[in-house]
């Protein structure tokens, strides 16, 4: 069993509930859905320990506690305190048991992985859609910086990543581009525990770039990010990544900061910002958004009462998007409720997955609330794009 | 022997199915605590979220006659709330709101599934304080807390006692379904403000009774303005003679309206070195500084060697509340501990110098301990590995434990079959004869936390 190599971890629970925390349901997102203990860090790990002590083994029903985590670290960020328990590492190894095992895994899941296998995104697109996004743009072939959107910015928010990548031109990035060549970076393999493909699909994808002379990676979706710096170095068996991968918050951090734009718009909007986990928790980048936010003449911002490294998930981690849409649902409304208290006009994050699925809390609300990425803001800013997608009633064509 | 399905569709009747489970992978987290207890399975959980549910519950319990337990943060030491029988737990989780704040009469009344963490955020927003107690994580819950008795090191630390003597009143569910409101609750034409106002004391019967008598299901407490002037230095005493002295200096020249905190810290790499960790708080500098002052003299008087405050910081804000690393080398037992008069700390320093130590050759554990108005409140604690070293640490525990009752020790929490029950039975005081009455008497099928304090054998 994969979480035998976890062993040590799972038996230093010292069963202190420090993971939950001290108001039962504020922090984990899945108690927040499940509510018992067995969605806590610690009853993952007394579920793990009985697995391993033979008491207990994985079954279907035990599916919706271990795939209904939602992977945001915020237990982890808590246990760093007390044991430094990899909880996220223990959970994905866990997912990787039931597939070992056979073990019946939510359907969408599932088929959220095959369908990356034979189609090469996660929706199934053909290319042409896929790539839509990208119409008018011009890339620089063989520059040796690639611009990677990621599946969910290709695919959903079509004219939010062509402003992304109006502006990293302006502000003088050679871009290149995939194209047709572009695929999944892989995650829904190892958020899923199906990973007989993975390391060759690692493999083939790192060729890929080299072949192409790729020296950089740009990219907004933290789950490419990672993928990219850190799940295929495990993945190859290599320290590090011989190509440097950068998440758009620090290359949008360093447009501000070596001023490569002229922020001459005037944003007059009370703005709030949701932490990713997958940067935040997980990379530790809290301030490059910030900055960048602060940077916007106009803008008043303010933050939600639950902020950086005690940010709560938006309810898009871990695949329950797709395994759990219900869960999913309940935990974006509840950080909407955050964003309600903060009396702003705009919600602003970085990350493709926390913007579709706090646009759907939106909805789910009734609130007619736009929520932006931060280069949107600063395209803005910079006169590159209309003031008019900062309104309530814009609404994208995609 | 419980039919399950038939308990689950009962439950689900008063709570729904989303509040019940009996799915083993759901019961196991509740089958541990904090303490080296043996796994304890309950056969459903159920989660009450208001008073009348939990009187749904304890009528099933009785008519079917299946233990019920109680389930707050599931961070005892003492196996003080895991099923000793197949039975209903009560997960009260989301029984955990703040029912009310009253800054006039500074009083806040919580459920019992509230955190002392929790509370203490909320009242800081007014400017007020309970202080709040984390020693068993930040889970620990208000309710669980008071029904042992406790309270935390900074409750201990600032005021001197435990939090459970600021309980005002209680809001009980008995065994057989009643609701009993303690002190100036009971009063139905008044309000929550006075513990000790209406007949016996009975919030002081429920408080330490580990849930055998009935089910909290609201707390009100006292709180206080925050005490912003505070002064924190160590000290280092020749020996623990000193300590005692200092001790009863503590106590007779500052008496129990003191607020301050000394707390001994004996590390088993050096036994002979007795290193005191001091807290003075106050309302006025004037006051802090004249007590520090005093305070100072004294361990000078007595020979002891005034340090700075930055390891007290480290281990009242890292370990104590912090849990910062507590677990890098291995889980967590008290043992060997309990409440004593002040000169009597000798004879706990000698059992854990020379039947720990020296005979035992176990060298992981360290001495300490709380010098409250008038007593201590000292224990011996470690670190063990689960599970290479489990049984041998809870064999060496119970022996300790076996030794040390048999002095001026009073074990400050029972639990079940593998906390300090059976040293409560095997005394057979009248005031064990007193309590086995009251409980037969409130919940003559003993649902209740069955087998908790009393082995379930002495009830028939």
């Amino acid at each position: 069993m994969r979480i035998e190599e976890y062993k040590d971890m799972i038996y230093a629970c010292g069963r202190c509930e420090f993971c939950r925390g001290f108001d039962y349901n504020d922090r984990c997102p899945e108690v927040f859905t499940q509510y018992w203990e067995s969605s806590t860090a610690r009853g993952r790990m007394a579920i793990a320990r009985a697995i391993l002590e033979g008491k207990l083994e994985y079954s279907e029903d035990l599916a919706e506690r271990v795939f209904g985590c939602f992977m945001c670290g915020r237990c982890r960020e808590e246990c760093k305190k007390a044991a430094q328990i990899d909880v996220i590492e223990v959970t994905k190894a866990m997912r990787q048991d039931f597939i070992d095992q056979g073990i019946k895994i939510p359907e969408a899941g599932a088929h959220m992985a095959d369908t990356v296998t034979s189609s090469g995104n996660i929706f199934a697109d053909p290319t042409k859609v896929h790539n839509k996004w990208s119409e008018g743009l011009e890339f620089k072939k063989g520059s040796g910086t690639l611009f990677f959107p990621g599946c969910l910015a290709s695919h959903r928010f079509k004219e939010k990543t062509n402003i992304l990548v109006q502006l990293l031109q302006a502000a003088g990035y050679e871009l290149d581009f995939l194209g047709e060549d572009q695929t999944c970076c892989g995650t829904p393999y190892w958020i899923t525990g199906k990973m007989e493909h993975s390391k060759k699909y690692a493999e083939a994808y790192l060729k890929k770039l080299q072949d192409r002379g790729v020296k950089e990676i740009i990219t907004p979706c933290p789950s490419c990010f990672r993928a990219f710096d850190e799940e295929y170095p495990k993945l190859l068996g290599i320290e590090k990544l011989p190509i440097k991968v950068r998440h758009t918050s620090e290359v949008l951090e360093e447009i501000v900061k070596e001023e490569k734009l002229k922020l001459k718009q005037s944003v007059k909007k009370k703005i709030t910002y949701h932490d990713p986990c997958e940067i935040g928790r997980y990379r530790d980048i809290y301030e490059p958004p910030r900055k960048v936010i602060e940077s916007i003449p106009g803008v008043e911002f303010i933050e939600m009462s639950r902020n950086r490294e005690h940010a709560f998930c938006c309810g898009g981690g871990g695949g329950c998007k797709i395994m759990f849409p219900d869960h999913s649902q309940k935990v974006s409304d509840e950080r909407i409720r955050d964003f309600v208290k903060t009396d702003a006009e705009l919600m602003a994050t970085i990350c493709p997955a926390c913007e579709m699925n706090l646009t759907h809390g939106m909805y789910e609300a009734d609130l007619e609330v736009r929520v932006l990425d931060l280069a949107e803001l600063l395209a803005v800013s910079a006169g590159i794009i209309s003031p008019e997608i900062l309104e309530p009633d814009y609404f994208p064509e995609d | 022997m419980v039919d399950i399905k038939k308990i689950t569709s009962l439950l689900e009747d008063v709570v729904g199915p989303s509040r019940v489970t009996d799915r083993n992978f759901d019961l196991l987290p509740y089958s541990r605590d904090l303490s080296p207890s043996e796994q304890k399975m309950p056969t459903h959980v159920a989660m009450p979220e208001t008073r009348e549910e939990i009187q749904a519950i304890l009528k099933i319990a009785n008519e079917k006659n299946v233990p019920v337990y109680i389930r707050g943060g599931g961070t005892s030491h003492w196996d003080a709330y895991l099923p000793q029988e197949s039975g209903i737990m009560l997960d009260l989780g989301r029984m955990n709101k703040i029912v009310n704040i009253n800054d006039r009469d500074l009083v806040a009344s919580v459920q019992p599934g509230c955190t002392w963490a929790k509370l203490d955020q909320e009242l800081r927003k007014q400017g007020l304080t309970y202080l709040c107690s984390e020693a068993g994580g930040p889970a620990m819950t208000v309710g669980g807390s008071v029904m042992k008795a406790g309270g935390g090191p900074h409750s201990t630390a600032k005021f001197g006692f435990h939090g459970n003597q600021d309980i005002i009143s209680l809001e009980m569910v008995l065994p057989n379904g009643d609701v009993v409101e303690t002190g100036s609750a009971a009063w139905p034409s008044a309000g929550k403000f006075k513990r000790q106002c209406l007949g016996p004391d009975l919030a002081g019967m429920f408080i330490g009774a580990e849930g055998i008598l009935g089910v909290c299901t609201e707390l009100s407490l006292r709180i206080r303005p925050v005490t912003d002037i505070s002064e924190r230095f160590t000290a280092t005493m020749k020996t623990l003679n000193d300590v005692i002295e200092f001790g009863h200096f503590i106590n007779r020249h500052v008496g129990d309206e003191f607020l301050q905190g000394v707390y001994l810290w004996v590390d088993p790499s050096a036994p002979d070195v007795f290193f005191m960790m001091i807290d003075i708080f106050g309302y006025e500098r004037e006051i802090v500084d004249h007590r520090k002052k005093k305070v100072i003299a004294k361990i000078q008087e007595l020979g002891g060697e005034i340090g700075d405050r930055a390891p007290a910081d480290d281990y009242f804000g890292r370990i104590l509340t912090g849990l910062q690393d507590l677990f890098n080398t291995g889980v967590w037992h008290f043992f060997g501990s309990g409440s004593l008069r002040i000169d009597d700390i000798t004879f706990l320093y000698r059992i854990w110098r020379e039947e720990v130590i020296e005979k035992r050759g176990y060298t992981k554990a360290g001495f300490g301990g709380q010098i409250l108005p008038r007593d201590w409140l000292a224990f011996m604690v470690t670190n063990y590995n689960e599970p290479e070293e489990w049984k041998e640490l809870v064999k060496m525990a119970d022996e300790i434990d076996e030794i040390t009752l048999r002095g001026p020790v009073v074990p400050y929490g029972i639990g079940g079959r593998d906390g300090l029950r059976r040293f409560v039975a095997e005394r057979d005081t009248g005031y064990y004869r007193l309590l086995k009455t009251l409980k037969k008497t409130l919940d003559p099928k003993n649902i209740l936390q069955r087998g908790i304090y009393i082995p379930e054998e002495e009830l028939r």
